[in-house]
C-alpha cells in the first residue's frame, strides 16, 4: 500500500511537485502519465526516500518514508528510468550482489537469484556480462535485482521504454502475475498503451499536479472528451454534409474510402450522444449499414489534458 | 563478508586482471627494487678501513636492501595512495551520477559497512598489486636488517593514510558529481590537505605535520637506513629525523605516535561523519552545524596547545624554531630589520600563518554549513509546515548568522588567549602592548566572516566562488603583475590592493601591529593608510552584502 499525501517537492523556486495526493491499494497497479518535467520521476524518487519532499507525507505499509526511511526502503523496489548496471559484473553476480546486500545467504540466496532471472528471462544469459547487454536487456537485469528481495511494493520509472514488443508482453505478464501476488505496483511510463492495457489505476500529472486520477473506467468515462465516430454507408449519401453540419455534437466530417462509403466523424460526447447521433442520422434518411464509435484510450485523454490550459483542467 | 567488497572483488580481480595487474606490479617492482638494491650494494670501501690498504669497491647487500627500501616505499605508495585514491573518487562519483549509488542507499546495509565496502572493495586490484610487493619487502627486511617494531610502526600509519585517503576520496565522489573532476579533486585534495598543509607545521604549527607518513619515516625508518660503515646521517637526513621528536603541547610534550594516530584518527571522524550524512541522503549538506562547530574548536584546541610554547616561551618547532637559533645579524635580513628583529619577524610568520588558517577552515565551514538559496527555501517552507515561528539555529537549513559569529568568536578567543599569553610572557618581546593588536585582527576576521557568510547564502556556487576568486585572489594577482612592472614605484598601490583581500590583508595588519617591525621600518611603506583602505573595505563589503541578502531574504 503507498499513500501519497499533500507532497510537495522544490527545487529551489522551481516547484517540481504541488501537493500530489494519492493511494495505490495492494494488489493494483498504478500508471503515473504525464509529459516530459510534470513530477512523475520526482514523485517515485520520493517515495523511494531519495528525494526529501518540502512538504506532505508519504506511506509505504503504514511505515513513513520520512520518518522511517530504513525500514520503508527494505519493502521497497525501485527501478530508475535510466537502466545504470555494474558493467563489469555478470548478470547473475549483479543479481547476486543485491540479494547478498538485502541480507540473503546461502541456499535461499541462490534459489532467489535464480527465481528473478527465470521470471526475467534472462537465465539463459545469466553468465553474459552486463556490459555486453543490449538496453533492453539491461532493463530486465535491472528488473531482476528489483525484485530480488521480494519487496511489497515497487516503484518502476518507464519499465518499458527500451523492450521490444515482445518483452513488453512478457513484461505485462509479469507486472499483472505480480499484482496478483499482493504486490503494489506503481508505474510512470510515456507508453500509454502500456498504461493502458497494464494499469487498474491512473494518475495525469501536469506541471507537477495531479490533475486527474483513479480507475481507468472513471477516469475515461467521466471525461466529457471527444471520440472518433465511423459511418459505413450501404449506398452514397451527396447530403450527408449538411445532415452533420446540422447536428452540433459531430464537427470535422472525413471521407476515408474512395468510394464515398466510410466516413469518419468527431464526436463531442460520450455513448448517450453517440445514440442520438445515429437516431438523427437514420431519421434523417441517411443510409447507415455500420455506426460505430471508437472507445477513447488514455492517449486521446493524455492528448487532450495536455492541450488544455491548467487552469481549465477539472482537477480530481 | 561485506557484499560491497565481493563486488569489488569480482569486478576487478577476474584471471585476466589478476594475470595483467599482477604481471604489471611484479615487473615494474622487480625492476625498481633490483635497480636500486644492486646500485645500493656496490660500496667504496675508504683506504683506512680496507684490508688492501687502498680504496675498494665492495658488494654489501644490507646496504642495496636499505637503500632500495626506499624506493619499495614509494612504489606501494603509489598503488594504494595514487591510483587508489583516483579509483575511489572516480568510481564513487560516476556511481553517483549514474544512479547506481541510489541503488546502494535503498540497501538496508548500514552506512558504516557501505563506506567500508567502498573504502576496501573499489580499490581490490590496488591492493592486489600492494600485496605482490611483499616479498621484496620481506627480502628487504631481513636482508637490510630494518627493526621489525619500526617496520610494523611505519605500516601501521602507512595504512591508516590510505584508509584516511581513500575515505578523503570516497567524499569527494559523493559531492562532487563528474566523475572525472572526482578523481583529479580527490588527489589534489590529498596533495593539498596531506602534503602541502603538513609543511605548515614548519611554521611553528607542529600538529599539521603529524597528517602524513612522513614524520613517521623519517623519525622510524630513516636512521636504520644508512649504509654501513657510515656513522651519521647526512645534513638533510639529520634535520628531517630531529622533526621526529616528543611534540611540544601546551606545557607538556607529547608523544608522535599518539599525535599521528591522534591528528588522522580526528581527520577520518570528519570524513566518517560527512560520509554517513551522505549515505544518508545525497541532499544533506556535508557536514551539521554543531558537527562543524565541535570540528573548529577541535581545530582551536590544536592551534592553542601547538602554538602554546611560542606565546609563552618564544619557542618553535621546526624550520622556524631552527631560524629562531641563528645569530640575527648573519640572517639575510635587510638592514632596516637586523639586530634582533628574529622573533618579531616569527611573530609575523605565526600569527598570520594561524589567521590564513582559520580563514581557510572558515571558508569551508561557510561553504558547507551555511544555506544556500535552495536550502534557505526548504527550511522556510519546513518552518511553515511545522508551524513554528522560526527554524532551529543549528538545523542545516537555519540561516547561518549566529553559527558565522560563534565560529569568530571562538577564533578570537584563542587570539586573544595567545596574545595575552605573549604579553604577560617575560620571554617574549616582539608584541605589541596595546588593545588593537587583538580588536584589529578580530574585528577583520568578524567582518570577513560576515561578507562570507552573505555570499554564501544570497548566491548559488559560482556567485559565491566568484565572490571568492574575485576579492580574494585578484587583488593578489593584479599585485603581482604591479610587482613586475615596477616593485617600488607601485608598492604603495600594491599594498592598497592587498588590503582588500583577507588573505594578505592580515600579514599587512600584522606588520603594521608589530612594534618592533614598525619603529625601523616605517620608512620604507606607509602602511597606516592601507589597514585604513582594509578596513574600511571590510565594512563596507558587509554592510552591502548584508543588505543584499536582507533584500533578497525579504522576496
Amino acid at each position: 500500500m503507498i499513500e501519497v499525501r499533500d507532497l510537495k517537492i522544490h527545487y529551489g523556486d522551481l516547484v517540481a511537485v504541488d501537493q500530489v495526493s494519492f493511494s495505490v491499494s495492494p494488489g493494483s497497479i498504478f500508471g503515473l502519465i504525464g509529459p516530459n518535467g510534470a513530477g512523475k520521476t520526482s514523485v517515485l524518487k520520493a517515495i523511494a526516500s531519495l528525494l526529501e519532499p518540502t512538504y506532505g507525507d508519504i506511506l509505504v505499509n503504514g511505515k513513513s518514508v520520512l520518518h522511517q526511511p530504513e525500514k520503508a526502503r527494505c519493502l521497497l523496489g525501485y527501478m530508475p528510468d535510466f537502466p545504470p548496471v555494474y558493467e563489469d559484473l555478470k548478470v547473475w553476480e549483479f543479481c547476486d550482489y543485491f540479494a547478498h546486500a538485502y541480507g540473503l545467504r546461502g541456499e535461499d540466496k541462490r534459489s532467489r537469484v535464480l527465481e528473478c532471472l527465470l521470471t526475467t528471462s534472462l537465465n539463459e544469459h545469466k553468465h553474459q556480462f552486463c556490459k555486453t547487454l543490449s538496453r533492453g536487456m539491461k532493463q530486465r537485469a535491472l528488473l531482476a535485482k528489483t525484485l530480488v528481495h521480494d519487496p511489497s511494493v515497487l516503484l518502476l520509472d518507464e519499465p518499458a521504454a527500451n523492450l521490444d514488443p515482445k518483452s513488453r508482453i512478457e513484461l505485462r505478464n509479469i507486472l499483472k502475475k505480480l499484482a496478483d501476488s499482493g504486490k503494489t505496483i506503481l508505474i510512470s511510463s510515456h507508453v500509454l498503451s502500456e498504461i493502458e492495457d497494464t494499469c487498474d489505476s491512473i494518475g495525469f500529472m501536469q506541471s507537477g499536479k495531479m490533475v486527474k486520477s483513479g480507475t481507468l473506467e472513471e477516469v475515461l468515462r467521466n471525461n466529457p472528451g471527444t471520440s472518433v465516430v465511423r459511418i459505413h454507408l450501404s449506398s452514397p449519401a451527396p447530403k450527408l454534409p449538411d445532415v452533420v453540419s446540422q447536428i452540433p455534437a459531430l464537427s470535422g466530417l472525413e471521407l476515408i474510402s474512395e468510394d464515398r462509403l466510410r466516413f469518419e466523424v468527431t464526436l463531442k460526447g460520450n455513448q448517450t450522444e453517440a445514440s442520438q447521433v445515429l437516431a438523427q442520422l437514420v431519421s434523417s434518411g441517411i443510409p447507415v449499414s455500420e455506426f460505430s464509435c471508437q472507445k477513447q484510450k488514455v492517449e486521446d485523454l493524455f492528448l487532450q489534458l495536455e492541450s488544455q490550459p491548467l487552469n481549465k483542467q477539472t482537477f480530481a | 563478508m561485506n557484499p560491497l567488497i565481493v563486488r569489488g572483488i569480482r569486478e576487478r580481480l577476474r584471471f585476466k586482471n589478476l594475470l595483467s595487474s599482477g604481471l604489471f606490479s611484479l615487473i615494474l617492482c622487480s625492476t625498481l627494487y633490483l635497480a636500486a638494491f644492486l646500485d645500493g650494494m656496490q660500496t667504496i670501501l675508504p683506504a683506512e678501513v680496507s684490508p688492501s690498504g687502498e680504496k675498494e669497491l665492495i658488494s654489501i647487500p644490507m646496504n642495496g636492501a636499505r637503500e632500495a627500501f626506499t624506493v619499495l616505499l614509494i612504489l606501494q605508495g603509489f598503488y594504494l595512495m595514487f591510483l587508489g585514491t583516483g579509483r575511489v573518487a572516480s568510481v564513487t562519483a560516476e556511481e553517483k551520477e549514474t544512479g547506481l549509488l541510489d541503488y546502494q542507499r535503498m540497501t538496508p546495509m548500514s552506512p558504516p559497512s557501505k563506506i567500508l565496502g567502498y573504502l576496501f572493495g573499489l580499490p581490490a586490484r590496488e591492493y592486489f598489486m600492494f600485496f605482490l610487493t611483499l616479498p621484496f619487502l620481506l627480502h628487504c627486511a631481513v636482508v637490510g636488517e630494518i627493526p621489525l617494531l619500526n617496520l610494523l610502526h611505519l605500516y601501521a600509519v602507512f595504512f591508516s593514510s590510505v584508509i584516511l585517503y581513500h575515505l578523503t576520496a570516497h567524499v569527494i565522489g559523493m559531492v562532487v558529481s563528474k566523475p572525472r573532476a572526482a578523481s583529479w579533486v580527490a588527489r589534489i585534495s590529498v596533495l593539498g590537505l596531506y602534503i602541502f598543509l603538513p609543511v605548515l607545521g614548519q611554521a611553528g604549527i607542529s600538529f599539521l605535520s603529524f597528517l602524513t607518513i612522513i614524520p613517521t619515516y623519517f623519525g622510524k625508518i630513516l636512521p636504520h637506513l644508512l649504509a654501513e660503515g657510515t656513522e651519521k646521517l647526512g645534513r638533510f637526513e639529520g634535520q628531517a629525523v630531529a622533526f621526529w621528536q616528543e611534540v611540544p603541547f601546551f606545557t607538556t610534550t607529547v608523544s608522535p605516535i599518539t599525535f599521528t594516530f591522534g591528528m588522522q584518527g580526528l581527520l577520518l571522524l570528519t570524513l566518517f561523519c560527512t560520509a554517513y550524512r551522505k549515505w544518508r541522503l545525497d541532499s544533506l549538506p556535508a557536514l551539521s552545524k554543531p558537527t562543524a562547530i565541535g570540528l573548529f574548536l577541535i581545530l582551536q584546541f590544536l592551534l592553542l596547545g601547538s602554538l602554546w610554547p611560542f606565546f609563552s616561551l618564544g619557542e618553535a618547532s621546526g624550520l622556524l624554531g631552527q631560524a629562531l637559533q641563528l645569530d640575527p645579524a648573519k640572517t639575510v635580513l635587510p638592514n632596516q630589520l637586523k639586530h634582533g628583529t628574529h622573533p618579531a619577524i616569527a611573530m609575523i610568520v605565526v600569527q598570520s600563518t594561524f589567521f590564513l588558517l582559520n580563514l581557510a577552515a572558515l571558508l569551508v565551514l561557510i561553504n558547507v554549513c551555511c544555506p544556500n538559496p535552495h536550502l534557505r527555501l526548504r527550511g522556510v517552507q519546513r518552518k511553515e509546515r511545522l508551524g513554528i515561528s522560526q527554524i532551529p539555529f543549528l538545523a542545516d537549513e537555519a540561516p547561518g548568522g549566529t553559527f558565522v559569529v560563534l565560529l569568530s568568536c571562538i577564533c578570537i578567543s584563542v587570539f586573544a588567549c595567545l596574545h595575552y599569553l605573549s604579553v604577560s610572557s617575560e620571554q617574549v618581546t616582539a608584541v605589541s602592548h596595546s588593545i588593537n593588536a587583538v580588536f584589529l585582527p578580530g574585528i577583520v576576521f568578524f567582518f570577513s566572516a560576515l561578507s562570507l557568510r552573505a555570499a554564501r547564502e544570497q548566491w548559488f556556487n559560482i556567485g559565491f566562488w566568484g565572490y571568492v576568486g574575485g576579492l580574494w585572489v585578484t587583488p593578489m594577482l593584479a599585485c603581482l603583475v604591479l610587482a613586475v612592472d615596477d616593485f617600488l614605484g607601485n608598492s604603495q598601490l600594491m599594498l592598497h590592493l592587498a588590503s582588500l583581500s583577507p588573505i594578505t590583508f592580515f600579514p599587512q595588519l600584522i606588520v603594521h601591529l608589530s612594534p618592533d617591525l614598525m619603529s625601523e621600518g616605517s620608512q620604507l611603506i606607509n602602511l597606516s593608510s592601507t589597514i585604513q583602505t582594509g578596513i574600511i573595505a571590510s565594512i563596507l563589503l558587509v554592510i552591502v552584502l548584508t543588505f543584499t541578502l536582507f533584500r533578497s531574504n525579504r522576496t
